[in-house]
């Protein structure tokens, strides 16, 4: 029991910090692409 | 600093680090929202960013958005309250809500590729008394939320902090007001991106600290041993957190992701490509932090802490203030400030496009509405929109209540907004007769105002059975097609059959949405499926489109001479 309550605690962290480099590798591509086409971001 | 419980205190911030923590968030959005401003904006651009936004900012934008603090506060009760399962039955159902918009957002930007607002298409489809019903569902749950996040706001300032709710209030509706209300949209999904980097950073780091500073995997067999926690609250597959959390989520998925103006607005932005990928992070991002933050509740839950005042509300703040240091804690903080900002400028951009694309734009017409005056109309909705929501945050109206309001009211609008965008029969009278007709059923339902016992008792247990047709119908509709969607409808009403009746009656809030998607799809069916109407769903495209075509103009020929003479347009329209 303790063991998996312990992962099933301590998961999720580790899913929030993979959403994190997802999206902030997309955003850093974006924003890269954008200053070579010389354009704003949005 | 009054005592979390036996032995530990709670810390707060101190005022002076209050001060430089608010200065340094609210200052830096303004500084993000002010280098991407222009001094002639596009009306267009201020409600949905010219429909072509990438994937880095629709998934942050979409995922800071549908965290707020309200969401974290209640994934946290959730643990408390029913255990282990608790999280998962409030952040599985919540991310979800978000996935099972994607199918039919695809649907929506093909027949409307460049609307602002879910009410304007559907005035293209229908005509006004369609479009105001949408369009007033979506402004009162906008200001409900708004009021949500400033009241979570006053909370966060009076726990943490040695400053009043009052002033907690203020500053929140101040800040994120300065920030969205020159550049609209554009500025809530551009600093969307470094709220959701700082909420994500401070959830992904502040889960494990409270955990192993609270006693690490020991908490667990202590709090059996000390009787903390029951036999139900340990199971995974708690039946109390199914029906009383669970399944009243489920029937809202739908509902929310429908009704909300805040998603259908990010629909409308996002580079038509990127729907899908978009939606699939922001479902991960949104489920993991969610859930997770719900972990704190189960925490508390194993160590026997009560919550502060007896208010749940203050569990997060309280653990937070009890398990984490001073700089953790003002990385918490920064994670709340961050969940309720993101969504309060989400709720005033929505507000404003609602203002601007359906109550002034539709009214003049496209071609004949100015948009200097639709970016006024936009900018004062705004202001006029914060100055309510502090009024009933002050005014402490019950949240809970009005969101479920809300909630089912969107729940009654589901059927014939969808079946709208696919069957061409559907008529102006069949949209707003069955979701008049069913609002009128829901309201003594849901708020017992009648005895659901004996005759009428079936009748409403009947209805909720059909309810979970319709549901599971729509769900399976929009990823698989009709004909496995009337299996799992029939499929998921038959199962539930056996032990419906004489049992569902007894749960007023999830019989209550149930019944209200039955009654909008049966007479929305019945008034629809011998009409002679064939829509033509061209037409919606043409009807619904850009406001702004002279701004749109001057940008393409500004765009023109920056490349020509190989000059960064830092600043349109100057």
């Amino acid at each position: 029991m303790t063991v998996g309550l312990t992962i099933y605690v301590l998961m999720w962290p580790i899913f929030v910090g993979v959403t994190m480099f997802v999206i902030a590798r997309g955003f850093f591509k974006e924003w890269a692409q954008a200053r070579r086409e010389g354009r704003m971001i949005i | 600093m009054p005592p979390a419980s036996e032995g530990q205190e709670l810390l707060q911030i101190s005022i002076p680090v209050v001060v430089l923590l608010i200065v340094l968030f609210y200052g830096g959005t303004l500084l993000m929202s002010y280098f991407i401003s222009r001094k002639k904006e596009n009306a267009d651009d201020y409600m949905t960013a010219g429909n072509k936004i990438g994937f880095g900012i629709s998934a942050a934008s979409m995922t800071a958005t549908w965290i707020w603090a309200s969401s974290m506060y209640a994934s946290a009760e959730a643990g408390y309250n029913y255990g282990v399962s608790g999280p998962i039955h409030y952040g599985f159902w919540g991310a979800l809500m978000i996935l099972f918009i994607y199918p039919f957002g695809k649907r929506i930007r093909k027949v409307a590729p460049k609307a602002h607002t879910l009410a304007e298409v559907m005035y293209a489809r229908h005509g006004r008394s369609s479009q105001l019903m949408l369009a007033g569902s979506n402004v009162l749950g906008s200001v409900i939320s708004l009021t949500s996040n400033f009241i979570a706001g006053g909370a966060l300032f009076a726990i943490l902090t040695p400053l009043s709710f009052g002033t907690g209030i203020v500053v929140v509706a101040a800040g994120v007001l300065l920030y969205t209300l020159w550049s609209g949209f554009r500025a809530s999904v551009m600093t969307d991106f470094c709220q959701v980097m700082a909420m994500l950073g401070a959830a992904a780091i502040i889960i494990p600290v409270v955990f192993f500073a609270a006693g690490g995997p020991g908490m667990f067999e202590a709090g059996v041993a000390a009787g903390n926690v029951s036999p139900e609250q340990q199971s995974f597959f708690s039946s109390d957190a199914f029906m009383n959390q669970g399944a009243p989520y489920i029937a809202a998925v739908l509902a929310y992701a429908i009704g909300n103006q805040t998603i259908a607005q990010r629909l409308f932005a996002v580079r038509e490509d990127l729907i899908k990928p978009t939606f699939i992070t922001a479902t991960v991002g949104y489920g993991a932090t969610i859930i997770g933050i719900g972990m704190l509740g189960v925490m508390a839950l194993y160590l026997g802490i009560s919550p502060l005042d007896g208010d749940l509300n203050n569990l997060i703040p309280q653990m937070a203030g009890t398990y984490l240091g001073p700089v953790l804690l003002c990385l918490a903080f920064i994670m709340i400030i961050g969940s309720l900002s993101s969504t309060a400028d989400s709720d005033l951009s929505a507000l404003s496009s609602i203002a601007m694309a359906d109550i002034y734009g539709q009214s003049k017409g496209r071609g004949k509405a100015n948009p200097r005056t639709m970016l006024t109309v936009g900018r004062v909705t705004m202001i006029v929109a914060t100055a309510a929501a502090l009024y009933f945050a002050t005014a402490r109206f019950s949240i809970l209540d009005l969101l479920v309001f809300v909630g089912a009211m969107w729940g009654c609008l589901v059927f014939p907004v969808i079946s709208s965008f696919y069957w061409k029969k559907v008529t102006n009278a069949a949209f707003s007769v069955s979701v008049l007709a069913a609002l009128v059923i829901f309201l003594p339902v849901r708020f017992e105002w009648i005895p659901v016992d004996g005759i009428l008792g079936y009748g409403v247990e009947l209805l909720s059975i059909v309810g979970i047709g319709v549901i599971l119908g729509i769900m399976g509709f929009g990823f698989f097609g009709m004909k496995p969607a009337l299996i799992i409808a029939t499929v998921g009403m038959v199962a539930v059959l056996p032990f419906g009746f004489n049992f569902l009656r007894d749960y007023s809030v999830l019989s209550g949405s149930l019944v209200a998607y039955a009654v909008s799809f049966l007479v929305c069916y019945f008034m629809s499926f011998r009409s002679k109407e064939n829509f033509d769903y061209s037409v919606i495209q043409k009807i619904t489109g850009d406001f702004d075509t002279q701004n749109d103009a001057d940008e393409s020929e500004q765009l023109e001479t920056s490349s020509v003479g190989n000059v960064a347009t830092d600043k349109q329209g100057e």
